[in-house]
């Protein structure tokens, strides 16, 4: 296990020299860990955006240094076709980005380009639809336009799949879907992470989702990373939540309300287990706590 | 009793997909939603909720029954006008909905549609941007706002109609966290002062601000009742697949240790409420 | 290479600087008659001394206006090789045609007159005249105001059933939707990169090739865009829209006495220009 990911005193100015010049990175420090799963949070325009567009070389560093499994992205020979391929970037909605008229035909697109022989073009297809959970044999001759919400933002993810990155980065993976779909894909994420072993990198605003997935957290404000640590430790950091106007797990919200009562419990305890087990203590308080100590 | 705002009877219908097939999303749904309500409406995607709303002020006509809004047919062209101007709608995506280049100007479209003379146009303006909270914003053009920003531009384009009820088709679905709070916000602001609300949605979270909720599959009324009974039916939510919110899933798990804690809470405040009614005051002294 | 995907970003259509100056406060429509009365004198002026008083009366407008000349210049800048082959082929086939005056040059077909460099410095200078006069009305005039002003001018043709009200409404929309296309691009862009695509890797002459690089942009964004236009349309007729309706406008300009001495002066300045017999 290495560090796959490594950013220094990142900077990025947006329009730089016009009048309409915007600072959206003003030094980044972080470094993510092969296998690992790291959510980035923070209010809109702290820059999320931008740092992850870094990671496949969509931006490269106006200032600072960003290693990506060892290739420096201001290394002016860099490879980055091959940096593209191994960091696989899921944007916003990317359901929009679909093209082609058949499923299968739009999953090919990224190992097509990569010139592959047509038959690994296929079992790479088929590999990364049965990953998002596509059917290949009864999806790939649909036509893209006639599917729901939900399977179009899984065909989208396929084809960045299909270029089997070592990272993916996905970019508010569950926006808009209904929560039965957003289960699905959050399961579907986790399963990427936990056996494949891919690195996953994801942004987010929804705070539940940010605590079921991830195993660290990077808070962004004003285009630096503001605080880090695990979900425990972030949302047991009242102020850091607050300051940068992030919201908590509503459990945590909860448990900030019970403990600005006076009463004693662990706000970093954002389970639903956990947060019950931290109120009951409280209801019971001969019995035993199953979390740290309170406050 | 009072006269129900919105009537819809035995509605069904039907969306054509090209000449031969059809397909039926909603299947004889009656409903009445009367003025003051705040109704939540919550299913999936593709459950016909969106079709649904989309019936509350004529936008589509029902292939069976009948929808009445104040009393006008919606499927009487000659009163289009009149159900508009009653029931105000906002959509799902904030930059599909605004026309304008300047925040005011998007507000005063509607008011310039229905011919209200400019002097009364700058009273409703002003007032409208000030329920939403954006009057500082009014000469900003909407492209530099967040979504939360531009849906309540919506909102207020549409509340300077002076409508009677509110629709929001999945307004708060391309929404941050942050975003959908202000919307709620707002809201709830409007529900007070007297206006009819209707909300469609797939959060269940949101459903717990409502005085009724309509859960639609598969093009039915699948629930119908006040929040709090909705949410204790945990069995048929979690066979829909929808989400129970978390004060409801945390007050079930702590009544099933502690069996003296309500089970049937549905806000965060409710919940801290139990803590200390069965915890007593001793807390805060510490 | 930093800046391959940026040329979209923060795209301003016009180019409003608002600093509510004397300018930025007159009737739009005033100011739209204004510069077409400018400019048209400006075509009809070809003395040095006119064209002088033009060009130190447009950069007087600047002043007027509190914008730095500088924004000026940088709407000339794209113009200069415009203005340059213009001058370069002037000087060589006017040379004919206006030989009057001194004889500088004469070299082959080449003939340069002191008649034929007065007509090449005199279109530069006009040129630069109205890039300046125009940027003036741009730089000082919101769109909105500009597209209210435009309206509110071709009212006329309504009689003679132009849909006047209609052409400005899709002028408002599509002003108002160009930021958002361009940030929608920006972002198609990126993504396609993000799995592989490569654009502009023919030679320009492969046509087909390069148009095929850009299909997996232009058929979503064109989709995009048709999905955009249909929930605009649901949400406009929600809000009681029907086309060729009459309505009623929010935004209405009350000509001032100012605005109206305004013209009086450009009319004036423009007629003079015009009229008076400068000796060069």
């Amino acid at each position: 296990m290495g560090t796959v990911i490594e950013v220094e005193d990142l900077r990025y100015t947006y329009m730089e020299n016009t009048p309409l010049a915007h600072q959206a990175l003003a030094g980044v420090q972080l470094s993510v860990e092969e296998g690992e799963c790291v959510a980035i949070i923070g209010h809109t325009g702290s820059g999320k955006s931008t740092l992850i567009q870094h990671f496949n070389g969509l931006l490269r560093p106006q200032q600072g240094r960003v290693r990506v499994d060892g290739q420096d992205l201001s290394d002016p020979g860099l490879d980055l076709k091959g940096l593209r391929r191994k960091v696989g970037l899921v944007f916003q909605n990317p359901e929009d980005q679909l093209f082609e008229k058949w499923v299968g035909d739009d999953v090919a697109f990224g190992p097509l380009k990569m010139g592959l022989p047509l038959k690994e073009v296929r079992d790479r297809v088929r590999w990364a639809m049965e990953m998002a959970g596509l059917s290949f044999e009864a999806m790939k001759d649909r036509p893209t336009y006639a599917l729901s919400g939900g399977q179009k933002r899984k065909v989208a993810l396929a084809g960045v799949l299909a270029l089997r990155p070592k990272v993916l980065v996905l970019d508010e993976p569950t926006a808009g879907l209904d929560p039965r779909s957003r289960k699905e894909l959050l399961g579907r994420i986790e399963g990427f992470n936990r056996r494949e072993k891919m690195t996953v990198i994801f942004v987010s605003h929804n705070m539940e989702e940010v605590a079921c997935l991830a195993d660290r957290i990077f808070v962004m404000a004003a285009g630096q990373i503001v605080a880090q640590g695990t979900p425990r430790e972030i949302f047991g950091n009242r102020e850091v939540l607050l300051q940068h106007r992030i919201g908590a797990p509503e459990t945590v919200e909860i448990l900030y309300r019970i403990q600005g009562l006076g009463y004693p419990v662990d706000v970093g305890a954002y389970e639903l287990d956990s947060a019950a087990a931290e109120i009951v203590s409280i209801l019971r308080p001969q019995g035993v706590k199953s979390h740290g100590p309170g406050i | 009793m009072k006269e129900p705002l919105i009537r819809m009877e035995g509605v069904s219908f039907d969306y054509r997909l090209n000449s031969e097939e059809v397909v039926r999303v909603l299947r004889d749904v009656s409903l009445d939603i009367y003025p003051g309500e705040y109704v939540a409406i919550i299913g999936h995607n593709g459950s016909g909720k969106s079709t649904l709303a989309k019936h509350f002020n004529g936008i589509l006509k029902p292939t069976e029954g009948n929808v009445y809004v104040a009393g006008f047919n919606t499927k009487d062209d000659r009163y289009r006008r009149e159900i508009r101007r009653r029931v105000g709608m906002v959509f799902q995506h904030p930059d599909n909905q605004i026309v304008a280049t300047i925040v005011e100007d998007d507000v005063a479209f509607g008011l310039e549609n229905i011919g209200v003379p400019p002097r009364e146009m700058r009273k409703r303006i002003d007032a409208a941007l000030e329920a939403v909270g954006m009057s500082s914003y009014r000469n900003r053009p909407p492209h530099h706002l967040s979504g939360g920003q531009k849906q309540r531009v919506a909102i207020a384009g549409v509340l300077a109609m002076e409508p009677r009820c509110l629709v929001l088709d999945e307004a708060t679905s391309m929404l941050d966290a942050h975003g959908r709070r202000e919307i709620l916000q707002v809201l709830r602001r409007l529900h007070q002062r007297g206006m009819t609300i209707i909300a469609v949605s797939h959060h269940m979270s949101e459903a717990a601000e409502a005085d009724r909720v309509l859960v639609i599959e598969a093009g039915r009324i699948a629930m119908e009742g006040p929040p709090r009974e909705i949410f204790q039916r945990q069995e048929l939510l979690r066979r829909l697949q929808l989400d129970i919110p978390v004060a409801t899933r945390l007050a079930g798990r702590i009544h099933e240790r502690v069996p003296d804690f309500q089970p049937d809470l549905i806000h965060p405040r409710e919940i801290v409420d139990e803590v200390v009614r069965i915890a007593g005051k001793k807390g805060a002294a510490g | 290479m930093a800046r391959e995907f940026e040329l979209t970003r923060n795209i301003t259509v016009g180019q409003y600087l608002p600093t509510g100056s004397f300018v930025h406060r007159l009737d739009p429509r005033i100011k739209l008659l204004a510069c077409g009365i400018l400019i048209l004198a400006i075509a009809f002026c070809n003395s040095y001394g006119g064209n002088l008083i033009v060009l130190a009366f447009s950069c007087l407008l600047f002043r007027l206006s509190r914008i730095p000349l500088r924004y000026g210049l940088s709407g000339v800048k794209p113009a200069i090789p415009f203005i340059v082959i213009l001058a370069v082929l002037q000087l060589l086939f006017y040379g004919d045609i206006a030989s009057g005056g001194r004889v500088y040059l004469e070299y082959g077909l080449i003939v340069i007159t002191s008649d034929s460099l007065r007509l090449v410095i005199v279109s530069a200078l006009r040129f630069i005249e109205i890039i300046f006069v125009s940027s003036v009305l741009t730089l000082s005039t919101s769109t909105t105001q500009l597209t209210h002003g435009m309206e509110s001018l071709l009212k006329p043709l309504g009689y003679l059933k132009f849909p006047v009200h209609e052409f400005s409404l899709i002028m408002t929309i599509a002003l108002r939707f160009v930021p958002t296309f361009a940030m929608e691009m920006e972002k198609m862009i990126k993504a396609q990169a993000s799995r592989g695509a490569e654009f502009g890797t023919g030679s320009w002459w492969q046509i087909f090739r390069r148009t095929k690089e850009m299909l997996p942009i232009i058929v979503p964004l064109f989709r995009v865009a048709m999905e955009r236009a249909e929930d605009l349309i649901l949400a406009m007729e929600a809000r009681c829209y029907t086309p060729g309706g009459t309505r009623s406008r929010f935004r209405t300009y009350q000509t001032t006495f100012r605005d109206g001495l305004t013209l009086l002066f450009i009319l004036c300045f423009s007629l003079l220009l015009w009229m008076y017999p400068f000796p060069y």
